[in-house]
């Protein structure tokens, strides 16, 4: 059965990676729409000209998108924007994968959650580490008791500002914060799947713009995140945009898992085949495609639960959902409450 | 024999873990070594060619100064008792469990004249010095986030480690080290968050525990410490990551030594409470001949008694961000002097 899916916005920089996988798969019929492209402030294609550069066909506004009858979406536009999109698919009957943070506030993210609910839709959030093996073998680890009680973790992803691309990740309204809010939800991804996802009670965030000065952005470039669970576990996430520009365009992804009986670190972007050329340094990632794994979860599970029926749930709820969505959102909002009045939050 | 270390005479007191460091680090040094101990000074002695004092009035009455390895418990006391005899002292980390204490032995010192050295080793390591030193260069611009780890073998299975009366806990303990380094690196602490797992309960710190402490710092540096006491078996490691306004160091113990074996007979396990050594000359006699030096009269060493007593205090005000879930104020924090 061959599937339609929709590419709404190619606000973040993942959209090119969704679009080239779609554009590869035979038995899927892709379109796509980006009308707030023309008025982004950054250099390079967007709109129209960037479909083609990725080889898909395009529309020129969300009406035409939606009135298509996509049997999925796939949402990469600015994290304030994920609720709007995310609720026209759910009122077409359309399954859901959405860019990460599910939303920049927490009472959108619940009524996406309730948007996807009432509509029977899949709500998934494009949460792509989860995919890769050794947070796989990590995970099955944990779940094998291998590491004794599980019951410190640290966290960090330390990549580069993602300013030279788009300029919205450093926008406060759009982005709903800096690299608090870019980077936290995926380490906060990461343990929520191997707690079976606990819910965090107490959060407390340090953060500061030190970093990325030369910039001007107005929002934080750095800082740490300490959060206690319900199940009595202790989390740190360091969430800064630490990579220098001139430094490696890999890595910065690490869990550190303590467990009673040991502990496991994992690098899922460490694999790799390195050395030099002409321009320096050579990564060359052996990871796996973590895109591809998590695009192809969100569409086997639509074609398992096949059309949405409205009040119904999905035959099949895709994993890391919009459970985990909220709970990582959560998460977030309260490192940026406690950053901004220096106090921890209870939740 | 180093010149400026001649003829000296040292009083170690303690025979425990720390002790054998230091007494490979005195004899390389060329120095008499008298130890005191209520336990196991005759074992070591023997084992490093030392000569025991019964008591510890006799070994003050005999040495130039002396190196306390006791439990951290006892280092007031037996520190006051080296001033009170008018010896100059190097006093193993953390310099005594209370910064009110600390306090009182630093004040002590003065009185009588004495210098008091505490014995932060991590200041002497080589990637320590290195990443100091290349911050106070510029090297990586002004410091924005720095993390620090520390990990080790749970000690708290047996000992004085567990009572956290005599040891302090994980944090007084194992992270004392890194929360001095914070400040050294990232400079004077203004609040400080601290949660640990699982809790201390009724004064007895879990064997394996972790804790986790933010730091923020005068110049709007964030910085983290974290400290565990692993699972039986877990190797010692440490390391750091320091991200700058132009640049970031980054350091793990286990990783970046520049050799590494795989011995399939007779490779022993090192001693997990203890760093190991680098490759180089030991971080240990480094920073004991340093402080030698220092004590004879020469240049201030990297460590003073009153970094000892910040780093305690900073500790100190972990614990009371742990009573109380929320983040301490250093500009007003008074530490209570209760150890619990």
């Amino acid at each position: 059965m061959t599937l339609k899916v929709a590419l709404a916005s190619f606000a973040h920089v993942h959209a090119g990676s969704y679009a080239h996988l779609l554009a590869a798969m035979p038995d899927v019929e892709v379109l796509s729409a980006d009308p707030d492209g023309a008025s982004a402030p950054d250099d390079g294609p967007r709109g129209a000209a960037l479909a083609e550069a990725f080889g898909i066909p395009y529309v020129d506004t969300y009406d035409e998108l939606f009135d298509w009858g996509p049997d999925a979406v796939i949402v990469t536009s600015e994290n304030s924007g994920h609720r709007a999109l995310v609720e026209r698919a759910a009122a077409v009957g359309a399954h859901v994968l959405c860019e990460k943070p599910l939303a920049t506030e927490v009472a959108d993210g619940e009524a996406m959650l309730a948007a996807c609910e009432a509509a029977g839709t899949i709500l998934m959030i494009a949460y792509p580490v989860r995919f890769a093996p050794s947070y796989l073998q990590l995970r099955a680890n944990v779940e094998a008791g291998r590491l004794g009680d599980v019951f410190a973790v640290l966290g960090t992803n330390n990549g580069k500002i993602p300013y030279a691309a788009r300029q919205w990740f450093t926008d406060a309204k759009l982005a709903g914060g800096g690299a608090m809010v870019d980077h936290t939800v995926h380490c906060a991804d990461l343990i929520d799947g191997l707690t079976g996802g606990a819910s965090a009670t107490r959060v407390y965030a340090a953060s500061n713009r030190i970093l990325h000065q030369d910039k001007g952005v107005e929002v934080e470039t750095g800082g740490l995140v300490t959060i206690n669970y319900d199940n009595g576990l202790l989390a740190t996430i360091d969430f800064s945009w630490s990579v220098p520009d001139n430094g490696p365009t890999w890595g910065g992804v690490s869990l550190q898992v303590t467990g009673t009986n040991g502990s496991v670190e994992i690098e899922p972007f460490r694999p790799h085949v390195g050395g030099t050329d002409a321009s320096g340094e050579v990564y060359l990632a052996i990871g796996g495609n973590l895109d591809a794994s998590m695009v192809n979860t969100f569409l086997d599970a639509v074609r398992t639960a096949g059309p949405a029926k409205a009040g119904v749930a999905p035959a099949v709820v895709p994993q890391p959902d919009g459970a985990v969505g909220l709970r990582t959102l959560r998460i977030v909002d309260a490192a940026r409450r406690s950053a901004a009045s220096g106090q921890a939050i209870d939740l | 024999m180093s010149e400026e270390l001649a003829g000296l005479t040292v009083g170690l007191i303690g025979a425990g873990n720390i002790a054998h460091v230091h007494v490979a680090a005195w004899k390389a040094l060329g120095a008499r070594v008298l130890v005191h101990s209520l336990e196991g000074a005759e074992d070591l002695s023997e084992q490093y060619g030392l000569e025991v004092a019964p008591s510890l009035d006799g070994l003050l009455a005999e040495v130039e100064f002396v190196d306390i390895v006791t439990p951290s418990a006892t280092h007031k006391e037996i520190t006051l008792a080296a001033i009170k005899a008018g010896k100059n002292v190097i006093c193993e980390k953390p310099l005594t469990l209370t910064a009110a204490d600390s306090h009182e032995v630093i004040d002590a010192a003065q009185a009588a004249g004495v210098r008091l050295y505490p014995a932060h080793v991590v200041r002497f390591f080589p990637a320590y010095k290195a990443a100091y030193d290349a911050i106070q260069a510029g090297r990586i611009g002004e410091v924005a986030v720095a993390r620090f780890y520390r990990q080790a073998s749970s000690p708290a299975g047996a000992g004085w480690y567990r009572d956290v009366a005599r040891s302090g806990g994980v944090i007084m303990d194992l992270m004392v080290h890194d929360l001095d380094q914070a400040r050294w690196l990232c400079g004077e602490v203004t609040s400080v968050y601290a949660v640990q797992n699982p809790p201390t309960v009724d004064g007895i710190s879990p064997v394996n525990v972790a804790a986790h402490v933010t730091l923020t710092h005068e110049s709007g540096a964030i910085s983290h410490c974290r400290a565990t006491w692993g699972a039986t078996g877990t190797t010692f490691q440490t390391g750091f990551q320091v991200a700058g306004s132009t640049g970031v160091l980054k350091f793990t113990s286990d990783s970046d030594t520049g050799y590494k074996e795989e011995l399939q007979n007779g490779a022993a396990d090192g001693d997990l409470l203890i760093p190991a050594s680098t490759l180089g000359e030991s971080p240990y006699l480094s920073q004991l001949r340093e402080l030698a030096v220092g004590l004879r009269g020469g240049p201030d060493p990297r460590v003073l008694a009153s970094d000892g007593a910040t780093a305690v205090y900073l500790a100190e005000a972990a614990r009371a961000s742990m009573e109380s879930g929320q983040p301490i104020d250093m500009k007003t924090f008074v530490s209570t002097g209760a150890v619990a």
